[in-house]
């Protein structure tokens, strides 16, 4: 994998080269090396399988280049990247193409200025995570594994529940994934001469186990920042998990109170919130808060800050895909929607629009600070920060706030009659973001409450939800100081979520009720 | 300067790369099966908001996957992959040979531990197998684009002039369009698979594709945000004069994005859709059916599903609970029903081998209602014991294929589209597509429309915005009662599966279609 000094060269002769050409009112050169390796997870005690299904990995490397030009139609704006060549040629082929496709757009304002905000965040990162091995990176996928058939072999009540002892008739089921990204980026423009640099690995497991032939599922995961804190902990969570699920029962169509766990508060943050918590939504008249900046959008209960500089949390960054810091957003402040996730060129964009106060229901001048440029990244490809694309916002880490914090069993005993959520499937917004209604099924890990207690696991893929996303924000009643992170599929955030939120009442309809006659 | 990643790169290494192919096979010890993607891109593309330009370019894409599988006691594969560029041209065998022995390597680590745990798993060990592939026939072909207008010989200037003038029309199309975003792209691509089994597919393509998304708000404020492709593996000329083909039928692009502005514009001013709370009659045009036929028999007939390998990301499947207790042979859908994959169908979904070099067939997944089949891929068929059919495809080259969709459809009927209507007393129309859900093994769905109308007494009576239908995807299927004669296929630009996620494209489509689901709106 190139070093960040192979890197920062690039940048730095990309920025003496373009210096040199006449046409060139300001550039931006961004250089990057990205890793991203997985063991892909597929074990089946009644098929035949793989066990460790794909050993795999993709790498890339290259420069990309944003030009700013003058023309006789005005400023034009270009982009353009060359992949494997850090060398003078790739600049120039880069640059060749940013020229051919240079456009004027009338809404571009300046490339990436400083904010006056300073980095906090420097070498965070495991080392040995850039060096993994073939060898190491299969041994780690089996060590997840191992975790889940050791939960299995070891659980007396699997044993009991198999006829004859032979757990494999059971429908043992292990997916999921290790996945390991390297990152490496410079950067440097005109705007921001001084060259900067940015390294970061991080690995997580996403596991799912079953009991097929008692509709039980269960999730495990983990992140790690160290290569030696791997284990098999997602595995056997995982296992555990579907265990502890057996014998679910169905529930009937309904409202009911709900306690949101970890996976379920990240699926409705990545699919509803935070897209709505961009400068790009408020833009597009595409966000469910718009024209709510400043205003009451969730229950008082409800602090959820962006923390893209946080040591110690799995998505951190030094420093965005636009050389910006990375610092704090807060997005709700006790319920009030007070920050937006920005890029450079949204900010810019939103501050300049003539309609900027209706979309944002305050001035954008006011509100500046809210939007600062924090979350410029360029992820793709599954992770790792793209030299072919340009900057979008992302979040990081969202963690969550609360003075009135309590424990999860504290908000299990207030529910007479409700249902804890463990795990979603499929959620969006089914009738666009704006309108905020979604839909979703719960899949694993839940359980009906009944009189302040635990009463039963609930069987896998029997309740859909149809609500709206403004209903459950408002109607939070509780929450746990705990949290942990939740690994979401395809998702570059991680959420730092509370191991529960409470919410008075959501819509729930029971659904495939066929499947009881047909297996 | 010539552009040194082109098209015609295949032709300069196609030899050297089917050789290398067959002497590592050789070579490398314990070493059973090898097989390679190179896949190479020249693109264009432009877009445009508001009338305004964003951005253009014309770039080129090289990269490339390698499946290893190797072993001594047990066989495991082992995967590489790299996104390259004009640097690896010249080198190019060497930097594959570099990756295939990481992809060795990986292969022999992971057999060394699985035979292992064969043993020491105990029980449960006794499931993991030595991979295997069913056999296929090792074909050696070679396939022209389509294509009237090369994607190449349209110049950037053009393209951008189209994307910011269709931009502009759908701008000043009404004033209550307040945003829109046109994307266009065309691209011509060659992939070539060699295996060690000696199988040589050198395919071009051609694909164009438009992109249209409208934010438009009414009088009284209700925002409508609606989006739509079109596109298929032709030219240029599939955006300037339309696709008109027996059952892909798409205006030019200009008029297909002013169609969708006109809709976003009514929608905004219609009320929000009511909520049955118990099943209604609903009838589904071919548009809609489109997305239903891709959620609820397309993603449960991939075998990878059925056999539990995407339970962690994309669910399984209510086809097949193992091997004692499936659907196959039984009863799913009423009599009327059928639906099948076709590679050989015309549109994105369109091709001829699959990344493992299978040649492709029709699969039926219900015939007559009765369901009957899987799409698959070689190791998949030899679990279950059945023929390769030809759907083991990746995204990219990059990546490592999936069993996907080629073009998924709901059979033609012989009803009269208009007679389905007319027949109704009182129930619901629904046309277009939009979001879709869907339960995690595909038996429950909620899918909404872009437009409901109310039907009564077999006309068309009011427009409602935000609705769409909901049921238990075996209770919708058994009470179909009506299949039109219309079947009609559209592109699907974004299915996503796999870990890392693979957006692909493919088709899907069907005739207009009545059965009993319960009408569902919005609660915001």
């Amino acid at each position: 994998m190139k070093e960040v000094k192979d890197l920062e060269q690039s940048v730095q002769e990309a920025m003496a080269f373009l210096r040199t050409q006449p046409e060139v009112k300001s550039a931006l050169a961004f250089a990057s090396a990205n890793n991203r390796l997985w063991t892909r997870l597929n074990y089946t005690s009644h098929i035949p399988s793989n066990g460790v299904e794909e050993p795999k990995s993709t790498g890339d490397y290259g420069i990309g280049i944003q030009i700013v030009v003058d023309s006789p139609d005005g400023k034009k704006v270009g982009f353009g990247s060359e992949e494997k060549d850090l060398s003078l040629e790739g600049v120039r082929l880069a640059f060749a193409k940013a020229k051919q496709g240079a456009v004027v757009d009338p809404e571009f304002q300046s490339l990436p200025q400083p904010t006056g905000e300073r980095r906090s965040l420097f070498h965070y990162h495991d080392p040995t995570i850039m060096n993994l091995t073939d060898q190491g990176l299969v041994e780690a996928g089996w060590k997840v594994l191992d975790g889940a058939i050791g939960s299995f072999l070891g659980s007396e009540k699997l044993k009991s529940a198999a006829a004859n002892g032979r757990l494999s008739d059971l429908g043992l089921i292990v997916g999921g994934d290790l996945t390991v990204l390297q990152e490496r980026m410079a950067i440097a423009s005109y705007e921001m001469p001084d060259v900067q640099s940015d390294e970061s690995a991080i690995i997580t497991a996403y596991v799912t186990a079953m009991v097929e032939k008692g509709d039980a599922k269960g999730s495990g995961y983990s992140v790690h920042l160290r290569l030696n804190d791997l284990s098999g902990k997602a595995g056997s969570e995982g296992a555990q998990n579907a265990i502890n699920s057996l014998n679910g029962i169905r529930v009937p169509s309904g409202d009911y109170a709900v306690i949101l766990g970890p996976q379920p508060i990240a699926e409705l943050l990545d699919n509803l919130v935070i897209p709505s918590c961009t400068t790009s939504a408020f833009y597009s008249l595409e966000s469910c808060f718009l024209g709510k900046l400043g205003s009451q959008v969730a229950s008082e209960v409800l602090t959820m800050v962006d923390r893209g500089n946080a040591p110690g949390l799995v998505g951190s960054r030094g420093i965005t895909c636009e050389g910006l810091p990375t610092g704090e957003t807060v997005l709700i402040k006790g319920g009030v929607l007070s920050g937006l996730l920005s890029d450079w060129y949204e900010y810019q964009r939103i501050l300049n629009d003539p309609k900027g106060k209706e979309k944002l229901g305050v001035s954008p001048a006011d509100f500046r600070q809210a939007m600062t440029p924090r979350s410029g990244f360029r992820f793709s490809r599954g992770g790792g920060r793209s030299f072919g694309m340009l900057p979008t916002a992302s979040s990081t880490n969202v963690v969550f706030e609360s003075s009135a914090g309590t424990d999860l069993e504290t908000l299990i005993r207030k529910v007479n009659k409700g249902i804890l959520v463990g795990r979603l499937w499929y959620t969006y917004p089914v009738n666009g973001l704006r309108a905020g209604d979604l839909t979703t099924t719960l899949t694993a890990d839940s359980y009906f409450i009944e009189d302040g207690r635990i009463k039963a696991p609930i069987k896998v893929n029997t309740l859909r939800i149809n609500d709206n996303i403004s209903n459950i924000l408002m109607g939070i009643r509780g929450i746990t100081r705990d949290t942990r992170p939740a690994v979401l599929w395809g998702a570059d955030e991680i959420v730092y979520a509370p191991l529960g939120l409470m919410v008075d009442k959501v819509h729930f309809e029971a659904i495939a009720e066929f499947m009881e006659e047909t297996y | 300067m010539e552009q040194k990643v082109n098209i015609a790169l295949i032709d300069r290494v196609k030899d050297k790369l089917s050789n290398l192919i067959l002497e590592s096979k050789k070579k490398l010890k314990d070493c059973s099966y090898v097989d390679l993607r190179v896949a190479v891109s020249e693109r264009q593309a432009a877009t445009a908001q508001d009338g305004m330009m964003k951005s253009s370019i014309r770039d080129y894409g090289l990269s490339y996957g390698l499946r290893v599988i190797a072993g001594k006691e047990m066989l495991a594969p082992g995967y590489f992959a790299e996104s390259l560029g004009t640097a690896d041209v010249d080198g190019l065998p060497d930097v594959i040979e570099s990756g295939l022995l990481q992809a060795y390597e990986r292969a022999i680590a992971s057999s060394r531990m699985k035979s292992e745990r064969k043993s020491g798993w105990e029980d449960l060990g006794q499931s993991l197998w030595s991979s295997k592939l069913a056999p296929i026939k090792a074909c050696q072909d070679t396939i022209p684009g389509v294509y009237k207008i090369s994607p190449l010989d349209i110049s950037l200037e053009e393209i951008s002039r189209l994307t910011q003038e269709i931009s502009k029309a759908v701008a000043s199309y009404d004033s209550r369009v307040k945003v829109n975003g046109i994307l266009i792209e065309t691209s011509l691509a060659r992939q070539l698979f060699v295996s060690s089994e000696m199988t040589n597919i050198d395919r071009t393509y051609a694909l164009t594709q438009g992109l249209c998304v409208v934010v438009a708000v009414g009088n009284s404020g209700n925002q409508q945000t609606h989006y739509d492709c079109l596109g298929h593996q032709r030219g240029w000329e599939i955006l300037t004069d339309g696709v008109q083909e027996e059952f892909i039928k798409l205006k030019p692009f200009m008029h297909f994005a002013l169609d969708l502005a006109a809709d976003s514009v009514s929608l905004s001013e219609a009320r929000p859709c009511p909520s049955s709370g118990k099943d209604v009659v609903v009838v589904t045009d071919p548009n809609y059916n489109t997305l239903l036929v891709h959620e609820i028999i397309g993603h449960p007939s991939e075998l990878d599903r059925g056999l539990k390998m995407e339970t962690a990301y994309a669910g399984r499947s209510w086809f097949l609970r193992n091997f004692n207790q499936n659907m196959l042979g039984k009863q799913v859908a009423s009599h009327l029903v059928s639906a099948y994959s076709d590679p050989l169908l015309p549109g994105y979904g369109h091709y001829e081998y699959d990344d493992e070099g299978t040649p492709v067939k029709r699969i039926m997944h219900i015939d007559k209602g009765i369901f009957s089949g899987f799409m698959n891929s070689r190791q998949t068929a030899a679990i279950l014991g059945a023929e390769p059919n030809g759907h083991f495809k990746a995204a990219d080259a990059s990546y490592v294929p999936l069993i996907r969709m080629s073009t998924t459809v709901f059979g033609n009927g012989e009803r009269d589209p208009q007679s389905i209507i007319s027949e109704v007393d009182h129930g619901y129309y629904l046309a277009g597509h939009r979001i879709p859900s869907i339960s995690e093994s595909r038996e429950n769905f909620r899918i909404t429309a872009r437009k409901v109308y109310e039907i009564n007494n077999g006309k068309l009576g009011e427009m409602f915005r935000d609705g769409g239908m909901m049921a238990n995807s075996k209770d919708y299927l058994m009470s179909v009662d009506a299949v039109g004669n219309d079947l009609r296929m559209y592109p699907i630009f974004n299915c996503g599966k796999g870990q890392p996620m693979q957006g692909k494209k493919l088709g899907n489509g069907g005739p207009t279609m009545r059965g009993r689901a319960r009408l569902v709106g919005g609660k915001g």
